[in-house]
């Protein structure tokens, strides 16, 4: 899972550039790939970022609101582009307004999302959930125990 | 791409592209200026924005507003209405949603859709261009205070035309602020026309004798932006638009969050904005504005009021002619009415308070004021000799130079090789200057500033250091302190 590619950016119109710096900075720090997109990335443009570098997670931010208009779909496209079982991330503020997270994380799971994740969350949480995410994953191909998966 | 000059628009060129403007979206088409200027003849004085603005800066008022931007026109008249009666808003805001921002108006059309089967907004802000002029002149009209168009549009033109028609006074952005820290590759050589477009549409009204209010942004990525970068983007920009014919202008600051720093910023910024306009003896009236904290916030409601009087205790002492004001909910996006209005009755009380209270003569702040104006004068500089003398040809130079270069934006032409990072108290610095034509002088007043606090946290200055600056505010403090 060292090594393991992931696909970042931010989705749709949105501009917010600064946490998407630190993500890149951060993910390449715990040793994965990082494939920054930068913002104003479509939904197409993360999937052919997947499918081009074979990708192990695709990384959505979304800081602006419009995070449901412009994440609808994205699990379908991916399976359409072959990459159906492709881990998918999301977090920011991904709704217009104060909302109650339980329900935005209901909606976006809903939506194909593996991880949903709240305003303010720190990349740190994103990296454990994604060597976990991952080591789960070998284990399906390696047939290993659950009780093996390391601690963080 | 033809290269810019900085030379106001004949009759001719504007006509030459107007039509195609107009024709961007079905609501532009046949929009006539003779009526849009006998339309605003008919808006009341005490709307006006320049006329309000300018009366508070004589009077040395300090003015309040929010920000404000929902997808539902009747919404938005609620909303402006809320915060005009019960936040005390001296002046309104529209606030325009990110798909009309980049042009996407189709998209717009859907999120309006999409608002009314959801019964709540699914837009960070006001589609103007999707409404049209009669729709958004029942909203100029429904309201008694000043109005503004707030966004980051690259491209803003069909927004200023429908809006200024509409009887909105007072238009925000500008060729640089609503590039780099809004798009991700659209060339400065295309804003700046964009904006010159915009900025003569202003100067036509002003000949019809209808004064329209024009503010570049200040915080531009809002995140550590060094002052001298902001003011020098500022500086620029009030002289392409005052070059068009514009008359009142605004320009504006970010908060940094330490308060000498703050304030000499806003000082250092008028005393340059007016030599500058006097030097090309442009006749331009000269306000400020004042952002509270543009950066991450506390989730935290009583700790995020504490920021938000933070900035107003700095507006206040900065003399500033308006101050934009935060909310509560901040750290999750768009506020509900109550809180924005919640944000706007701490501020007045704040300002208030401090009504005639004033800073002067402290050695720190003419300290502080006298390297502003140094930075901001070596980046000035360098823009004029790229340029040869051309601030529009100067601004695309300096930036593929990176003589101009702004921290964490998103465009691809910007280069990126600036660093800032707070000093022991808090002051915004330079860790990087990348390729700034500073002096040695200021390079090492930087790096003294960066090493002092190294020190004083036992740690070496790192990117870490950066990121722990960035997220400080939202963890309760300034300084991004090893805890």
């Amino acid at each position: 899972m060292k090594g393991s590619t992931l696909v970042l950016g931010v989705i749709g119109m949105d501009v917010h550039a600064v946490g998407n710096k630190i993500l890149e900075y951060a993910f390449n720090h715990a040793g994965f790939n990082v494939i920054n997109l930068g913002v104003m990335v479509s939904q197409e443009e993360f999937i052919s970022a997947a499918v081009e570098t074979a990708a192990e997670a695709i990384i959505v931010s979304s800081l602006y609101g419009h995070g449901q208009l412009d994440c609808r779909g994205l699990r379908s496209k991916c399976i359409e582009a072959g990459i159906g079982n492709i881990l998918l991330y999301v977090g920011g503020n991904l709704v217009v307004g104060k909302t109650s997270f339980p329900e935005v994380e209901r909606t976006f799971k809903n939506m194909g999302f593996d991880r949903v994740y709240p305003p303010g969350a720190s990349p740190e949480q994103a990296i454990i959930d994604l060597r976990n995410d991952l080591w789960l994953r070998e284990e399906d191909i390696h047939g290993r125990s659950k009780e093996q998966m390391p601690n963080h | 791409m033809a290269e810019v000059r900085n030379k106001c628009l004949t009759i001719k060129e504007f006509e030459a592209v107007r039509q195609g403007v107009l024709n961007q979206w079905p609501t532009g088409k046949g929009l006539a200026l003779q009526e849009a200027f006998s339309y605003q003849k008919k808006i009341p004085k005490q709307k006006r924005f320049a006329e309000r603005i300018e009366e508070a800066m004589v009077k040395g008022e300090v003015l309040t507003q929010p920000r404000a931007g929902v997808a539902l026109i009747d919404q938005q008249i609620l909303l402006l209405k809320h915060l005009e009666a019960e936040g005390g808003a001296d002046l309104l805001s529209a606030t325009i949603d990110s798909y009309t921002r980049q042009n996407r108006y189709h998209e717009a059309q859907k999120g309006i859709e999409e608002s009314i089967n959801a019964g709540r907004s699914m837009l960070n802000g006001l589609p103007v261009v999707n409404y049209g002029v009669a729709s958004c002149r029942r909203l100029t009209e429904a309201l008694n205070r000043p109005l503004q168009v707030r966004h980051g549009t690259p491209d803003a033109r069909l927004l200023a035309e429908i809006s200024l028609a509409a009887g909105f006074t007072a238009f925000e952005g500008g060729g640089i602020s609503y590039n780099i820290p809004y798009a991700k590759n659209v060339p400065l050589e295309a804003t700046i026309y964009y904006w010159q477009y915009v900025d003569r549409l202003a100067g036509l009204y002003e000949e019809n004798g209808l004064s329209v209010n024009r503010e570049p942004f200040g915080p531009l990525t809002g995140t550590l932006v060094p002052p001298c970068l902001s003011n020098a983007v500022a500086i620029i920009e009030a002289l392409l638009a005052a070059e068009q014919g514009v008359k009142s202008i605004t320009v504006g600051y970010g908060q940094g969050g330490n308060l000498i720093q703050d304030v000499a910023a806003l000082r250092s910024l008028k005393q340059l904005v007016l030599e500058y306009m006097e030097r090309y003896n442009y006749k331009v009236k000269i306000t400020t504005v004042f952002h509270q904290w543009m950066g991450g916030f506390p989730p935290d409601e009583a700790k995020a009021f504490g920021v938000i009087a933070w900035g107003a205790v700095a507006a206040a002492f900065a003399n500033a002619t308006k101050v934009i004001v935060k909310t509560p909910h901040e750290a999750f996006g768009i506020p509900t009415k109550e809180a924005n209005a919640d944000g706007l009755k701490a501020t007045r009380q704040v300002l208030n308070m401090l009504q005639g209270q004033r800073i002067t003569e402290l050695q720190a702040l003419e300290e502080e004021t006298t390297i502003i104006t140094a930075e901001t004068k070596s980046l000035l500089d360098g823009v004029e000799r790229l340029g040869e003398g051309d601030w529009a040809l100067g601004t695309v130079r300096a930036f593929a130079a990176g003589v101009l270069d702004l921290p964490f934006a998103p465009s691809k032409l910007n280069r990126g090789k600036v660093m800032p990072i707070r000093d022991q108290e808090g002051a915004v610095r330079f860790l990087k200057h990348g390729n700034l034509p500073f002096t040695q002088e200021i390079i090492d007043f930087h790096r003294t500033k960066v090493s002092e606090r190294a020190k004083a946290e036992k740690r070496p200055v790192s990117l870490q250091m950066v990121i722990d600056d960035i997220y400080a505010i939202g963890k309760g403090m300034l300084v991004g302190k090893p805890s």
